[in-house]
């Protein structure tokens, strides 16, 4: 779970009753297998229980003797596999980040108990998040992979197991973990290249709709509904101008698009609106011909989407100096702070409706997934199809653990290796991981049993509306998958720097601004090498 | 050891198929080169030869840290190399200078870059100002130095956040508040190109004309009184007496303030990256931020490195043809 997430729900809905209420409803399941003689299901049951009792929902964020607490009490699934002492001597490297004391700095914990279980030891390097990238290319481009377990996001997929960097996971690993219980998006294709799989997952990520509801409603300025498609929303959008923020009493503004690059990440912006008008559900494929790489960022369906954010800025409907406002400011200090109505984010904006102080928003949330279309393009009919349509975007799709091909030639310390990962991304850990602070968000299915929550002491409705716009989005049958090939954020970046001159006025129109990217994605493509990443994209997309 | 460099070079462009897996033994070859060197010296030479150790590691030192970098610079400026292409660097002539040739970012930041240095000019006078009037027996003139010498020490991303994103914020920012009171209806620093260009302007010539206000300081003090004196007496009001006497003895003062002050500016970067990113549609780029964003955004290190080597070549000619115009401009007229 995101810090800001457990943050929130912990200080706003939790009391010393409530956690005592808890807690006695985690003992009592904890002592129902021995009493009433449940098998190993019910065994499960009771660990999942008693590591959500680790430290207790409400009682401050959990320190490293918890995390070793809940590392050992989640072994069982490493017993069945390994014997005791069956990696004694084996050496491991763990690359990853430390950012706000949460990933690797949790994974030494959660490890401690695997490690003096199993005799291995490992090794960490730690990285900021500003160094991860550069180094992790570097070690690429350069063939010094020095590390055998990575943590990594799967967009990087294409430039690690593209290029034949990673150890295909073995069987019983996928057994171990049980990937069956990963949430739709992340199964395969994701994960996987050439049908072969390396991902455990340990994350989940995606765009999910946040709304203002004092917006909404019977004689509310966005009208009576909250918008279900962008063409909704951009009516709300240009509707509200010249009005009066009903919290703030500040100008009203409707949806709040993130205008100014952000390392490649502000792209996903822009995704989120094209999606909906051009991730058919018949083609898995969405910004490239997955044939020719031809880029579809210039077809009708993206410069619509290009058009919709320049009639906003020509219609005056966003915030002054939105064009130079930082992705994140428009986040955490424009929404929360009150301004603005609409806003596609990542899980931790709807966690810090609650928690941040500078959050006027909290009681007037709602959340639900990326908005829909009235049409959709079919890119292989070349023409808009008059139906309906959503596709909620999967930004990033979370953190995995990889591990490296330095120990593909050495069997045991492959093995010991693919146990460690297999640890970290164990069901009933990443149960824990999801419900305490950790850097990672629900990504299985399990994960969202709202009575495991409940019974820890979260709130209900909030985890109902938060968490379950996460899993509509995650499980959505048409959703637009990342694709994960080498130089992707290059791509993005690239884009980021043309739209900002579309949306400064350098280019005289929204197609001429698609064209402008087409042409530099192309550029890319034959840098990078197009028959690669043809093939390589083929893979991502599970074809 | 260049026989080994040079086999490892062909087999690198591909030109041979001998040579090794890495430069590592390049590099070993070039220790032991070294070590060879030193040892014939004292062979050859005896005494005299011993004497030449002592200068024989900063040699190395220099072939290592400079020349070295530079070559390798050199190489990689001609290289297709994108950190995440599956084939690696490769020889590409000179496709990355047809591709500059014809890349409207890049001249759009070298365009930047003039308006930018030109800035210099009206930074001068305003430093010239505040110069002679801390300079003069005002009050509490010692506070004043060391008050406008602040912004000098503070780092240029502390400067970013505290302006650019904290005083100049469209919405609470107090310069924002400011220009609401005035009558500005809908302040925004960064939203159109000219604005936000003059806006990073005033950020930087806010950083920096302290620096050139302090030499001109040190130069205005190094002048005899008797000179401003002498011309009172020949009857020179206050501004003949500036323009006469002053301003001429500050020249080679004002000149050297000026170069140093369009080397700073040359560099300017990151104030640019942390408050615009080079925007809105690249109207503050400078060609360090732009470079920086090819190399880190887009793993484009072959181009990154033929940019920052023309512009390395265009700052030096800039630089030789201005230090000769003010070698003339500060020569005393005979």
């Amino acid at each position: 779970m995101k810090v800001e997430l457990y943050e929130a729900i912990t200080r706003a809905k939790m009391s010393r009753r409530n956690m005592l209420r808890g807690t006695a409803a985690l003992g009592a399941m904890a002592m129902m297998p021995k009493v009433m003689g449940f098998g190993a299901a019910a065994a499960q049951d009771s660990v999942r229980a008693q590591i959500l009792a680790i430290p207790g929902v409400g009682a401050g964020s959990p320190t490293d003797a918890d995390w070793q607490k809940v590392g050992e009490l989640c072994l069982g699934p490493t017993k069945a596999n390994v014997a005791e002492g069956e990696f004694a001597g084996v050496e491991l490297t763990f690359f990853g980040i430390n950012n706000n004391g949460l990933h690797n700095i949790l994974f030494r914990g959660l490890l401690k108990g695997w490690e003096t279980y199993t005799g291995a030891k490992i090794n960490w390097i730690d990285l900021a998040q500003a160094d991860y990238n550069p180094r992790l290319q570097q070690n690429i481009a350069t063939g010094t992979v020095d590390f055998d377990i990575l943590a990594m996001g799967a967009p990087l997929e294409g430039d690690t197991a593209g290029q034949g960097l990673l150890d295909e996971m073995p069987e019983w690993v996928a057994t171990q973990i049980e990937m069956d219980d990963y949430v739709n998006y992340l199964k395969a294709p994701v994960g996987t290249w050439g049908g072969k799989t390396y991902r455990i997952s340990i994350d989940g990520d995606c765009h999910t709709f946040a709304y203002r509801k004092d917006y909404f409603g019977e004689g509310a300025i966005g009208g009576a509904e909250v918008p279900k498609t962008w063409q909704q929303v951009n009516a709300v959008s240009k509707a509200v101008v010249g009005q009066t923020d009903p919290l703030t009493s500040l100008p009203a503004f409707g949806y709040l698009d993130p205008l100014k690059g952000w390392g490649g990440f502000g792209f996903y912006f822009l995704e989120n609106r094209a999606a909906a008008y051009a991730k058919h559900p018949s083609d898995p494929a969405w910004l490239f011909d997955p044939d020719t790489m031809k880029p579809r960022v210039n077809n009708p369906a993206w410069v619509q989407a290009i058009q919709d954010v320049m009639d906003l800025i020509a219609a005056n409907a966003y915030p002054a100096d939105q064009i130079n406002a930082d992705p994140g400011t428009t986040g955490f200090s424009q929404f929360l702070a009150g301004t603005g109505s609409m806003l596609m984010w990542w899980g931790d904006i709807g966690s810090n409706a609650r928690t941040s102080d500078t959050s006027v928003v909290g009681d007037v949330v709602g959340f639900g997934i990326n908005p829909g279309s009235d049409k959709v393009y079919n890119s292989k009919t070349a023409a808009w199809e008059e139906t309906y349509n959503e596709s909620p975007n999967m930004a990033y799709l979370g953190w995995g653990v990889y591990v490296t091909n330095r120990v593909s030639g050495d069997e045991k310390k492959r093995k010991a290796a693919w146990s460690a990962a297999a640890h970290l991304g164990g069901k009933d850990l990443s149960l824990w991981m999801s419900a305490y602070p950790s850097g990672f968000q629900p990504y299985r299915n399990s994960h969202f049993q709202y009575e495991e929550w409940t019974a820890a002491g979260y709130d209900k409705e909030f985890v109902e509306d938060y968490l379950g716009s996460n899993l509509d989005s995650y499980n959505h049958p048409n959703a637009a998958i990342e694709p994960r090939i080498p130089g992707i954020f290059q791509y993005y970046s690239v884009a980021e720097d043309e739209l900002a001159k579309g949306y400064a006025g350098t280019y005289k129109s929204a197609q001429e601004t698609a064209d402008a990217i087409a042409a530099a994605w192309e550029k890319i493509t034959d840098q990078i090498g197009r028959d690669s990443q043809i093939a390589l994209y083929k893979a991502s997309l599970g074809l | 050891m260049l026989v080994v460099a040079a086999a490892q070079l062909l087999q690198m462009t591909g030109s041979a198929s001998f040579g090794f897996e890495n430069w590592r033994p390049t590099l070993y070859a070039y220790v032991l080169w070294t070590i060879c060197l030193c040892w014939g010296q004292v062979l050859m030479h005896g005494e005299h030869g011993k004497r030449t150790l002592f200068v024989l590691p900063a040699a190395m030192f220099v072939i290592s840290l400079t020349v070295f970098p530079l070559l390798f610079g050199l190489v990689i400026a001609f290289s297709d190399w994108n950190l995440s292409s599956t084939s690696g660097r490769q020889f590409n002539g000179l496709d990355n200078v047809r591709q500059m040739w014809a890349d409207p970012f890049y001249w759009n930041a070298m365009l930047n870059m003039v308006w930018y240095t030109l800035a210099i000019l009206i930074e001068y006078a305003i430093a010239f100002g505040l110069a002679l009037a801390l300079n003069a027996e005002i009050k509490a003139r010692k506070f004043f130095r060391v008050a406008f010498l602040l912004p000098l020490m503070l780092s240029p991303v502390a400067v970013s956040w505290m302006i650019g994103k904290s005083m100049l914020e469209a919405r609470f920012g107090p310069i924002a508040r400011l220009a609401r009171f005035l009558g500005w209806e809908d302040p925004s620093f960064f939203g159109s190109p000219m604005v936000a260009k003059i806006t990073i302007m005033l950020m930087d010539a806010w950083t920096f004309i302290p620096f050139m206000m302090i030499m001109i300081l040190a130069g205005l003090q190094a002048i005899p009184k008797e000179l401003n004196e002498a011309a009172k007496v020949d009857g020179a009001n206050g501004w003949r007496a500036f323009w006469e006497v002053t301003f001429p003895m500050m020249l080679p003062v004002s000149i050297t303030a000026i170069l140093i002050r369009i080397i700073f500016k040359l560099k300017l970067a990151d104030i640019v990256i942390a408050v615009t990113s080079g925007g809105p549609g690249g109207a503050t780029d400078t060609v360090t931020s732009f470079i920086f964003r090819e190399y880190r955004d887009r793993s484009n290190v072959g181009y990154g490195t033929l940019l920052a080597m023309v512009y390395l070549v265009i700052i030096i000619i800039a630089m030789t043809l201005l230090m000769k115009l003010a070698d003339r401009i500060a020569r005393p007229r005979t």
